[in-house]
């Protein structure tokens, strides 16, 4: 597969590219349905090679992808598209497993829906996830600690000089970390200013999360030296 | 099935305990009986053939001698006899002993006199006095006359007083021994009972991988197998229930995916229905809502029935938690009250499985009860000194009559008004969650009549509490400390504290889900 990175830069609404992958062909079909009525030009794919064939010729602003899928299913779709795009992600499950959801989190999902979602709910997620891709914060701090510098007007965080490939979720969290250095935050705080949930966000969004951020900015991620764990409370960036 | 329970039923251990020390007891008793028995026939015996030998010869010097002279006092005292052995002579009805102070004629039992004229030898033991002794008689029928030696046993019953002692003295040990070697035994029988128990207290707990380890004692081994077979069937069986939730779930959730999204297909275009048309979708949308909760709430509570709920516990500040879940059901203005001494409780939950529970109850009170007015939060501490977060949600409806307290808190149990569900929009699973859910926080609920005497009912959840006061500062989070209640606008609930002795009114202002959209 091609690598394909590509800015966010297109306006909500008339323009934004949203992939569902969903073999359900009436889900799929309502679906898009309510999603073009947001305005969204909506692509399909019954199936994870369609997708991947689809993604590969016309990459898409936000992805949707149906866990159970014939074939290679969801969570292999979505390492395929990380691999090669930090694409916002939606995991969609018809279970609530927890099994489920981390794995599809673990695979490089920034957000999750359980079925039955009301296609308004999903619409906000996505404009959340467009929010956050679109985010460069020029009155954000430019932070160096350790081998780690932040530069927020770029959106790209470097560490000993090389740039690191964070997804934007992942560089928004860091950038939330990195607004107050050794302030605690806690998940609720964290799921309200990243993903822009409310009181029922999923604490576990938080937690894959900061696993992945860590296996990518931290020497030793078992370990980590800069977001540190504050056992009961949440987390914090140390400097 | 009726079981008989005996006052002051002694456990397995005990009773093994106390069947060894019986058992050694017994046997003990026994043996020492029997030994000092024998012991006393042998020492006696002794004592007689002894006796007898030493007896005849001096019967024979006196038949010997009674010829010659005559002065029978001088005979007697001249005979050879081991000390303490007493003589006397019965010669023509005169009673003549060496010692007439110590032994008298009186002393000699009639039967011995008779046996003795009947010409036979004969052996007696009598007591005189204190003093057992073997009095032997020997008839001297050449010259008339009777001789009767005495012989104190004194010794003897010293020497068996003593075996006596001894033998109580091995008799306890034994005893004592017995006991403590069914103490050992018990508790080698019951080390395997005892590792089934943690086993099978640990799979009840949700660790259905917990399996005995099968030792080399072919006794045990069937118990151990058949065990964890029990086990493994078990498991098998929670995992194929939880499979099938799944799957029910999947099949289930995927064809409301398609109705919610036509739904709102058709609620986009809602200006082009007619009259009619809009009233048919508004009816489909409710009701919509209504099958999507009520598919939430079986497979929530099919996941407690299989024991597939895994709860993410976080301690959290008590009054923090019932704020923040009463403003998070976005139910319009709830008043919250608690005291100061609830302030520093902190209650162990699953963040997310107890604001349903409260919203439940909250949805219950708007169903039945037209909407609650009121939460409480106070702090009780019970018998044994254990505290408890109670939380109460008073409603201005009509109260459940006590007959069905118990069964609302049941599956589809809808009270008095069964039949008739009017406008009702609940699932009939609600308050059947909320018991599972607080059930599986350790706590429990129940409901009661409002305290101050107004119609209505006061549904009660009551937690344990975690921390005393003063160590709420550690590890413990505040759901929503960081998030600038200051810029909280919109409606706010009123807080009011109880009014209490000592009690400031809470201070902490609770945060409605409709204010919390700034951000």
């Amino acid at each position: 597969m091609s690598h394909i990175r590509r800015g966010f830069g297109q306006h909500e609404g008339v323009g934004t590219r949203i992939l569902t992958v969903e073999d359900d062909e009436r889900i799929r079909t309502a679906v898009k349905m309510a999603l073009e009525d947001e305005g969204w030009q909506v692509d399909e794919a019954d199936n994870g090679e369609h997708a991947l064939e689809l993604f590969t010729a016309t990459p898409a602003d936000v992805v949707l992808i149906d866990i159970m899928l014939p074939g290679i299913d969801g969570f292999e779709v979505c390492r395929a598209i990380r691999r090669a795009s930090d694409v916002p992600i939606v995991m969609v499950t018809a279970r609530a497993d927890t099994h489920d959801v981390v794995a599809g989190l673990e695979a490089g999902a920034d957000d999750y829906l359980t079925k039955p979602f009301a296609p308004k709910e999903l619409s906000a997620r996505i404009r959340a996830l467009l929010r956050r891709a679109r985010t460069h914060d020029p009155a954000g701090t430019h932070l160096a600690f350790g081998e780690l510098e932040i530069v927020p007007d770029e959106g790209s965080v470097l560490r000993n000089g090389e740039e690191v490939h964070l997804t934007k979720t992942e560089f928004r969290l860091l950038v939330e970390l990195a607004s107050s250095p050794g302030r605690v935050f806690s998940r609720e705080v964290l799921l309200e200013r990243v993903w822009g949930y409310g009181y029922f966000g999923d604490g576990r969004l938080v937690d894959v999360h900061i696993r992945r951020l860590r296996t990518k900015i931290e020497p030793d991620p078992a370990n980590p030296r800069h977001v540190v764990t504050v056992r009961g409370l949440g987390y914090k960036l140390q400097t | 099935m009726r079981r008989f329970t005996r006052l002051q039923p002694l456990g397995l251990r005990a009773r093994l305990t106390l069947s060894f020390a019986l058992g050694a007891l017994l046997l003990s008793v026994l043996l020492s009986l029997l030994t000092w028995n024998l012991t006393r026939e042998s020492l006696l015996r002794q004592r007689e053939d002894s006796s007898i030998e030493r007896v005849l010869a001096n019967a024979l010097t006196l038949r010997r001698s009674l010829g010659g002279t005559s002065d029978v006092a001088s005979l007697l005292a001249s005979l050879p006899t081991p000390t303490g052995a007493e003589l006397a002579l019965l010669a023509g009805g005169t009673w003549d002993a060496r010692n007439p102070v110590e032994f008298a004629q009186s002393d000699v039992p009639a039967e011995l006199f008779n046996q003795v004229a009947a010409g036979d030898v004969a052996t007696v033991r009598t007591a005189v006095g204190d003093t057992v002794y073997q009095i032997t008689g020997v008839p001297l029928p050449t010259v008339g006359a009777q001789y009767f030696e005495a012989v104190s046993l004194t010794d003897i019953s010293q020497a068996l007083d003593g075996l006596t002692i001894s033998l109580l003295g091995a008799s306890a040990v034994t005893t004592v021994a017995g006991g403590l070697v069914g103490f050992w035994a018990s508790r080698r029988v019951l080390e395997p009972l005892r590792n089934v128990g943690l086993a099978a207290e640990a799979i009840a707990g949700g660790q259905l991988d917990t399996r005995l380890a099968s030792g080399d004692d072919r006794d045990l081994d069937p118990l151990v197998a058949s065990f964890n077979d029990m086990a493994s069937a078990l498991e098998e069986r929670i995992e194929r229930d939880t499979r099938f939730a799944s799957e029910v779930s999947h099949e289930l959730r995927s064809p409301l995916m398609t109705v919610a999204a036509s739904m709102e297909v058709l609620e986009n275009s809602r200006d082009q229905l007619g009259e009619r048309g809009q009233t048919a979708l508004d009816l489909m949308g409710a009701d919509l809502e209504r099958f999507r909760q009520l598919v939430e709430d079986l497979l929530e509570i099919s996941r407690v029935d299989v024991g597939a709920v895994t709860l993410h516990l976080a301690p959290v500040q008590a009054t923090e938690l019932v704020v923040q879940a009463v403003g998070a059901t976005g139910r319009g203005s709830v008043p919250v009250r608690y005291g100061l001494d609830v302030g520093n409780a902190v209650v162990l939950v699953d963040k997310v499985r107890f604001f349903r529970a409260i919203d439940n109850l909250l949805a219950n009170a708007t169903n039945y009860a037209g909407g609650a007015t009121g939460v409480e939060v106070s702090l009780h501490r019970d018998g044994d000194g254990d505290e408890w977060v109670r939380i109460a949600v008073e409603d201005g409806g009509s109260g459940v009559p006590p007959e069905e307290r118990d069964v609302i808190f049941d599956r589809f149990s809808r009270g008095r008004e069964g039949g008739n569900r009017g406008a009702d929009s609940g699932t009939g699973l609600g308050l059947a969650l909320v018991a599972e859910h607080i059930r599986l926080h350790r706590g429990r609920v129940w409901v009661e009549d409002r305290p101050d005497g107004a119609s209505g009912a006061r549904f009660m959840v009551e937690l344990p509490a975690l921390h005393a006061e003063g160590e709420a500062d550690g590890d413990v989070g505040y759901l929503g400390e960081d998030y600038g209640l200051d810029e909280v606008t919109g409606e706010t609930p009123a807080v009011t504290a109880i009014p209490a002795a000592d009690a400031e009114p809470g201070e902490r202002q609770p945060a409605t889900s409709e204010g919390r959209s700034g951000r």
